[in-house]
């Protein structure tokens, strides 16, 4: 039992981590479909920074990268107000490719000083509250989510919309540049192509179940892990096929949060701001 | 004139030679990767290249099952005499690539279905897993041996089936604890399937998957793993005791020097069937190359005993004796040798028989001792 906690909270950390930064630039109105790609090179980043001056500096380069490509992303959804959703693809696919590529010659190579996954953990949690108290106890939170709920009225109150969608963006890249840090530099800890496997999008899902809230993410994340855990701890010990046990975590984490709320998308979500029209 | 002359000559020797290079082609399943089966395999594309000095090669990797025949077609546009298909999934776009190129050679991994110009062709571990299974079973202290398992398919059920019978035949009562993942590469599930299995008391792994996950995942726990597909010493050096280690260059150039030398033609491959093993050097047991048992791990070995036909024998000598057995022209010993059953009593292989490819090839019950969910079962 204390083994599947502790998996829970474990493998809930890189989840958790990309999930805060998508919700981040979320409630400011920017839908972050990058996220399965900024991680992926924020973890080769991470992996390549580690191998050559320590993995301290490592960290720092994931979450360099990861802020990078939030910005990066900011310059097209915010600056050229192209389309969200597809921009945030490209960003991605673009992420996904260039990792794979770049990644190459750091394939097949053992991480030669690995990062304890608890403190990634520990501060993962702490990142959460910190999240929560910025967004609901803090001047720039009012800002953020005013920006996400209502651009043209905050723009009125001399709010700078794109400034602080930029803030969100390159913030959460961060949080999602660290998910991936997480990866490659305590989690594997090596790096291989692809190997974010899918966690990106699950950490997308993740923020819209979690009905945009830093907490319930935090026990999202973690329910989820608990679930992909016990998929292979109960596997052969309950009559259920392998096949049905996969898809269970996905299914129980809809139900739950499904059931634990009503949901609202900050109202702004995916609309790109415009002003004086 | 005279002076340009040697140049000429160079220049001809050039274009003789280009006109002589005999063209083979790889379709790849997955990325190149950093340990799998596609790493393995362009590992072999490599040296057959280096062996070879009329052969030329190309590949292009991470081709999804119904892109294959488009890939195809754009190789024997470029002059492709020889395509190499590295997965089971490319075998309808093989088939049906050798009817629309009936003068090129297709060899198809894994493949169980040839036609004049496609041969098949597999480097397989059954044996290697077996003598590593010995290993395991001498080493867990728990009688728990952890096993992460990719796909309910033949050829992994063959596998855990030979490794369990290696395990029991040091240590009747031990049991194979199998995790299925279903999937070939995916390090979260390899990683949380080993934990399951860690909190479950195996002390022990081994696994069918691409990625070194199960051994860096392990060793944090100071359990015991065998390596897959190519040497993983590196992932664990003081927890890797060997694995299994495919060798697909000798497959390829075996195959290149036929076609060269014109005793394979697109006309006479109906029954070219690869199958090799540890006598065709195809696979080699191993933590790296040349290292059949981590030093680390061998005295351990040497003290564990075993019954063999009524003698105690160390395990160490019985590995090294039955491995140089298989590595000989003429293997007396066979992992699956009669009488056995399967764990549900049934007997799978009466006394005195070995197995036939055909069963080999057609695997789907469980050895005594396998624990856990087997998709596939016979009833």
């Amino acid at each position: 039992m204390e083994e599947a906690l502790l998996r829970a909270v474990l493998f809930g950390t890189p989840i958790l981590l990309a999930s805060l930064g998508a919700l981040l630039s979320e409630r400011a109105g920017v839908v972050n479909l990058g996220v399965e790609g900024m991680m992926a090179l924020s973890a080769l980043a991470a992996f390549a920074v580690a191998q050559e001056a320590g993995p301290a500096l490592g960290a720092l380069a994931g979450v360099g990268v990861g802020m990078f490509l939030g910005l990066f992303l900011g310059v097209f959804t915010v600056s050229l107000r192209a389309n969200q959703f597809v921009a945030g693809l490209a960003v991605a696919a673009l992420g996904l490719g260039a990792s794979g590529l770049l990644g190459k010659r750091y394939e097949g190579v053992p991480l030669a000083h690995p990062l304890p996954e608890e403190g990634f953990a520990l501060l993962a949690l702490g990142l959460a509250l910190a999240l929560h108290y910025l967004l609901l106890g803090s001047r720039f939170g009012l800002y953020l989510r005013s920006v996400g709920e209502n651009p043209r009225a905050a723009d009125l109150f001399g709010v700078n919309v794109d400034g602080v969608r930029y803030g969100a963006l390159g913030l959460g890249g961060g949080l999602v540049g660290l998910a991936g840090a997480y990866l490659s530099l305590a989690y594997r800890p090596s790096w291989t192509d692809g190997m974010t496997s899918g966690l990106g999008w699950v950490a997308i899902a993740l923020v819209i179940l979690a009905a945009w809230q830093p907490l319930r993410a935090v026990f999202g994340a973690y329910f989820f892990g608990l679930l992909f855990f016990l998929q292979f701890r109960l596997q052969g010990s309950v009559p259920i096929p392998s096949e049905a046990f996969a898809a269970m975590p996905y299914l129980l984490v809809i139900l739950v949060l499904s059931l634990s709320g009503r949901t609202r998308a900050p109202k702004a979500l995916g609309v790109p701001f415009e002003r004086g029209r | 004139m005279r002076k340009l002359l040697p140049l000429v000559l160079v220049l001809l020797g050039l274009a003789l030679g280009q006109g002589d290079k005999l063209k083979a082609c790889f379709i790849y399943v997955g990325p190149i990767g950093d340990a799998g089966w596609t790493y393995a395999h362009d590992l072999g594309r490599k040296k057959a290249e280096a062996a070879l000095p009329w052969l030329e090669t190309r590949y292009v990797e991470s081709v999804p099952e119904a892109q294959a025949l488009p890939v195809i077609d754009r190789f024997v546009k470029e002059g492709c005499q020889v395509i190499f298909a590295t997965s089971f999934g490319y075998m309808e776009a093989v088939l049906e690539g050798a009817k629309k190129y009936p003068n090129v050679i297709f060899a198809h991994a894994t493949g169980i279905k040839r036609a004049p110009n496609v041969a098949t062709y597999m480097a397989d571990f059954y044996q290697v897993y077996y003598l590593n299974g010995l290993a395991a079973g001498a080493l867990s202290k728990t009688g728990k041996v952890g096993y992460v398992a990719a796909f309910p398919i033949p050829e992994v059920k063959r596998h855990i089936n030979a490794f369990t019978l290696g395990v029991r035949a040091v240590n009747p009562k031990a049991q194979v604890l199998v995790r299925w993942i279903n999937a070939w590469y995916d390090p979260a599930k390899a990683r949380e399937a080993t934990e399951a299995l860690l909190a479950q008391g195996a002390d022990v792994f081994a696994f069918t998957e691409d990625t070194p996950t199960v051994i860096q995942t392990a060793a944090k726990k100071g359990a015991y793993s065998f390596g897959h597909y190519t040497p993983m010493l590196k992932f664990a050096p003081n927890h890797v005791v060997s694995g299994q280690i495919v060798h697909w260059d000798v497959i390829y150039i075996d195959f290149l020097k036929r076609v060269k030398e014109g005793v394979y033609t697109a006309k006479n491959l109906e029954n070219v069937d690869y199958f090799w093993l540890l006598q065709h050097k195809a696979v080699e047991m191993g933590a790296d190359y040349g290292v059949p048992i981590n030093p680390k791990h061998v005295p351990l070995l040497q003290k564990a005993q075993m019954t063999v036909g009524g003698k105690k024998v160390s395990v160490y000598d019985r590995i090294m004796a039955l491995m140089k057995d298989m590595q000989s022209p003429k293997p007396t010993f066979d992992p699956f040798t009669g009488p056995i059953q399967d764990r549900k009593g049934m007997v799978r292989i009466p006394a005195g028989k070995k197995a036939t490819l055909q069963e080999l090839l057609s695997m789907e019950w469980a050895a005594p001792g396998v624990v856990g969910d087997w998709p596939g079962e016979p009833k």
